[in-house]
């Protein structure tokens, strides 16, 4: 249970606060409603690049990073599909630097060639770094795009390919912040050694001033309805072979990303879970086996991997792996159902340790509707049956709506 | 009008508080620290060992024990333990390290004293069944044939190996060869020696009942675990040494340049860790700010310090473009030779100082962080006083003393360098 105020700013700008004086620190958290879906298909990896830019110093302070170090701050953030989100946590009693440095580079960015030049790079090693340097690290490369052929989740985050990112303009740059980076497409919270009536007084005096701006209404391509089976063969120089299959799957606001979710933990949630206990242990077809949904904002996915036992053909570990998918939309006992909902509780306790992930909780769930749902997850997973996780097994683990991506060992 | 050109002030936290923990002994001698804290219906048991790889005869067995004690017990299957715990939410974490074993229960409060008996169970009486041992050794060998493709990967492994030499404890790295040499009889004599007569401490953090603490200080006198200490190990370590591995496959190449130094207790280690940090420990460090965020030649480099037991170690480490290797290796060193020729800014200084008030203070935040803190400090036979310490050095360290440790630690010469990659 998360207590939290909640108001806004003249500009548009949604600001929750949370107090919690139990500690000498505050967590101030920055979600902007844009991410790799909100990409020109020519220009993905945009969203991502731009999180970089955001730390090359912004209209009024040269630099983001040092000041706040100096006031013993620290930040970060990542970019999904759905959202880029900022995050920092400061000693309380040097708050207002965190609201200083926020707001600025809210206002505008300094734009440089030499900080876009550099970014450009740093993001071309990070391509390299995680994606293709990495044994089967180029999956969601080839994955997004079997599953998604209209929908910009075809792309991932860091984008479809390296000349998208070296490509990049300036011009291409200032114009995305415009488009996105405004009060009106953002929230703010704030959780820690902070009052509501402080949070107010720097929000009013920091973020007020900036321009609301006409944030675009978004139009994205719907992804059609999949009607058979895609299959794809990949044949690389890896140890030993993996299989991956998606299937699509409801969207994070829509009711039964509940159960949803239990099926994914029904399947491969902890040592006891399904897949791992028949297909690794009983009869071991798997050296690892997971499962989990993505939870995007727009219609999504449900995922397997399992890593292949060397002598094991990717014919047979495929049946195998059906077989118990198969299992699950007409056989789960209450026990089992007991088993995920406990599971579900303790990940969302266990979730909310520290004020920062408490910030990013309170501001991701404002942003699906309204903050408190935040405190409404655990009773939504317990009113899921037995009978909605069969059903959505049964809708959702079709044929005709997977896409299979057999990733073959070369030797 | 609102002026955004200038900083607001900034104020340096005037004390900090560090809670104190609770501290119980069980009936073996074995301290119990309790930190009651946090905001969360949360629980976590941690029981360290002197389990790791320093008191193991051969590579391998350290981690191999810790990581089969849920694998199955005398009275309990393996699906049948993972069945207990998943269902009340709980889950373990096992960790093996240079020195170190542990084994942690993170479980909702309200359920601590279900869980319990499942924990104490895998820590007392595993069975190390032939059948798991050879899912774990299929497992095992292919996670490692994976690592094995990884320059980053060989890169550490190279590193710790040339720093520590494989005939110490710290310098083992595993082999594919050693899953075959595991066995039921080797794995029960390590546990015999390491964890039933091996408990070093237990950590209990988060929401916790009087009766749940009782219970667990009960159960703990009851299993008969006795207390253990690290053995001592010969201390002969080899040359540095400079090593190029080729992959003619990367598209990066993996640096790491350190080499062996002192543990927490040295009278240099609070100085030296300001020095490192202003070299690579922070965002703003001057190898990021030069080497990323300058060149663009990496998504990230850093260095730290790593102090065991006996003997720690610094490094630097990064994977830069292939292409950019020898510029990167070059920038690298002229950053050191900068810090042993040059006085850092007062600024730079400022900063530095500040930021690592302000990470301290993250570092204690919550009930685990805390828990956390306090276990280094019990595992190295410290308290909080020296936290207190720690606090004060880093605001006295002046430029002249960054410069002159610069020189005692960060001669070339000194400096051994692994590079993986093309």
């Amino acid at each position: 249970m998360i207590k939290f105020e909640k108001f806004s700013l003249k500009n548009g700008l949604t600001v929750i606060v949370h107090e919690d004086h139990s500690t000498p620190l505050v967590a101030m958290n920055i979600l902007y409603k844009v991410g790799a879906r909100d990409e020109d298909p020519s220009q993905t990896g945009f969203a991502h690049l731009f999180e970089h830019l955001m730390f090359g110093g912004s209209v009024n302070i040269p630099s983001y990073d040092e000041p706040l170090q100096l006031a013993g701050g620290e930040n970060n953030a990542f970019t999904n599909n759905d959202i880029t989100n900022y995050y920092l946590t400061i000693p309380s009693q040097n708050l207002e630097t965190g609201f200083w440095l926020e707001s600025d580079r809210m206002l505008s960015l300094a734009f440089t060639e030499k900080s876009l030049e550099v970014q450009r790079s740093v993001v071309v090693e990070e391509f390299k770094q995680r994606y293709l340097n990495q044994p089967y690290g180029d999956v969601w490369l080839k994955l997004r795009p079997l599953a998604y052929k209209v929908h910009p989740y075809r792309w991932a985050t860091i984008g479809k390919e390296l000349s998208h990112i070296e490509n990049a303009s300036l011009g291409d740059v200032k114009s995305f912040f415009k488009k996105w980076y405004a009060p009106n497409n953002a929230i703010l919270s704030i959780a820690g050694n902070c009052t509501l009536e402080r949070a107010r007084e720097l929000a009013v005096k920091w973020f007020e001033p900036i321009p609301a701006a006409d944030v675009p209404a978004r139009h994205l391509p719907q992804e059609p309805v999949q009607n058979e089976k895609r299959t794809e063969e990949v044949f690389e120089d890896v140890p030993h072979s993996h299989l991956y299959m998606v299937w699509h799957c409801c969207a994070r606001h829509e009711h039964e990303f509940f159960a949803t979710d239990l099926l994914s933990d029904i399947l491969s949630r902890g040592k006891s879970s399904r897949l791992y206990q028949k297909l690794v242990k009983q009869r071991p077809v798997f050296t690892e086996v997971s499962a989990y949904m993505l939870g995007d904002l727009d219609k999504s996915l449900l995922y397997v991997e399992g890593k292949l036992v060397n002598g094991v053909s990717m014919e047979e570990a495929e049946k195998a792996l059906l077989e118990e998918l198969e299992r699950v939309k007409s056989d789960i006992d209450d026990r089992e159902l007991g088993k995920v909902r406990h599971k579900a509780e303790s990940s969302l306790e266990f979730s909310e340790m520290g004020i920062a992930n408490k910030a990013l909780h309170l501001a991701y769930f404002e942003m699906l509707g309204d903050a408190g749902l935040c405190n409404l997850q655990s009773s939504s997973y317990n009113s899921v049956t037995k009978e909605d996780i069969m059903r959505v097994a049964t809708d959702v683990l079709r044929d005709e709506n997977c896409s299979i991506l057999r990733y073959h060992a070369k030797s | 009008m609102l002026n955004r050109h200038t900083a607001p002030d900034i104020k340096t936290a005037a004390d900090l508080n560090v809670q104190e923990p609770e501290i119980r002994q069980t009936r073996a001698g074995v301290p119990v620290y309790i930190l009651r804290s946090g905001t969360q219906e949360v629980l976590k048991t941690e029981l360290v060992f002197a389990a790791g790889n320093m008191a193991a005869p051969v590579p391998l067995l350290a981690t191999a024990t810790n990581d089969l004690l849920d694998e199955g017990t005398a009275k309990y299957s393996s699906a049948e333990l993972a069945e207990a715990l998943d269902y009340f939410g709980a889950y373990l974490e096992s960790e093996s390290g240079a020195d170190w074993s542990s084994v942690t229960l993170f479980t909702l409060s309200k359920f601590s004293q279900k869980t319990l008996p499942f924990l104490m169970e895998l820590v007392c009486a595993p069975a190390f069944p032939e059948q798991e041992i050879r899912t774990y050794r299929q497992q095992g060998k292919q996670r490692l044939a994976v690592n094995l493709t990884k320059v980053d990967f060989l890169a550490r492994r190279k590193f710790i190996q040339a720093l520590f030499g494989e005939a110490h404890p710290y310098g083992r790295i595993i082999k594919p060869e050693d899953y075959d040499q595991l066995s039921t009889e080797a794995l029960k004599k390590y546990h015999q020696s390491g964890y039933l007569n091996g408990l070093r401490a237990v950590f209990i953090a988060g929401q916790a009942s009087e009766e749940s603490i009782s219970a667990i200080l009960k159960a703990i006198d009851e299993s008969g675990l006795q207390s253990g200490s690290l053995p001592a190990a010969e201390r002969i370590f080899p040359e540095t040494s400079k090593q190029f591995s080729e992959k003619t496959d990367a598209l990066q190449s993996a640096i790491r340049i350190g080499r062996r130094l002192f543990t927490r207790h040295h009278p240099d280690y609070f100085k030296f860790s300001v020095l490192n940090t202003i070299l690579g420990g922070y965002f703003g460090s001057r190898l990021m700010s030069n080497i990323r965020e300058d060149k663009g030649y990496t998504y990230g480099i850093g260095s730290g310090l790593v102090s065991q037991d006996q003997e720690g170690y610094f490094f630097i480490s990064t994977e830069v473009g292939a292409e950019v290797r020898e510029a990167a290796i070059h920038e690298i060193y002229l950053e050191l030779k900068k810090l042993r020729e040059e006085l850092v800014s007062p600024q730079e200084l400022r900063l530095v100082k500040n930021y690592l008030t302000g990470a301290f203070q993250r570092s204690i935040d919550g009930p685990f962080a805390l828990a956390d803190k306090h276990k280094m400090l019990c595992l190295n036979n410290l308290n909080t006083s020296y936290l207190k310490e720690y606090l004060a050095a880093i605001e006295q360290v002046s430029a002249a003393e960054i410069k002159d440790c610069a020189n005692l630690y960060f001669q070339e010469g000194d400096l051994t360098e692994i590079v993986v990659g093309k």
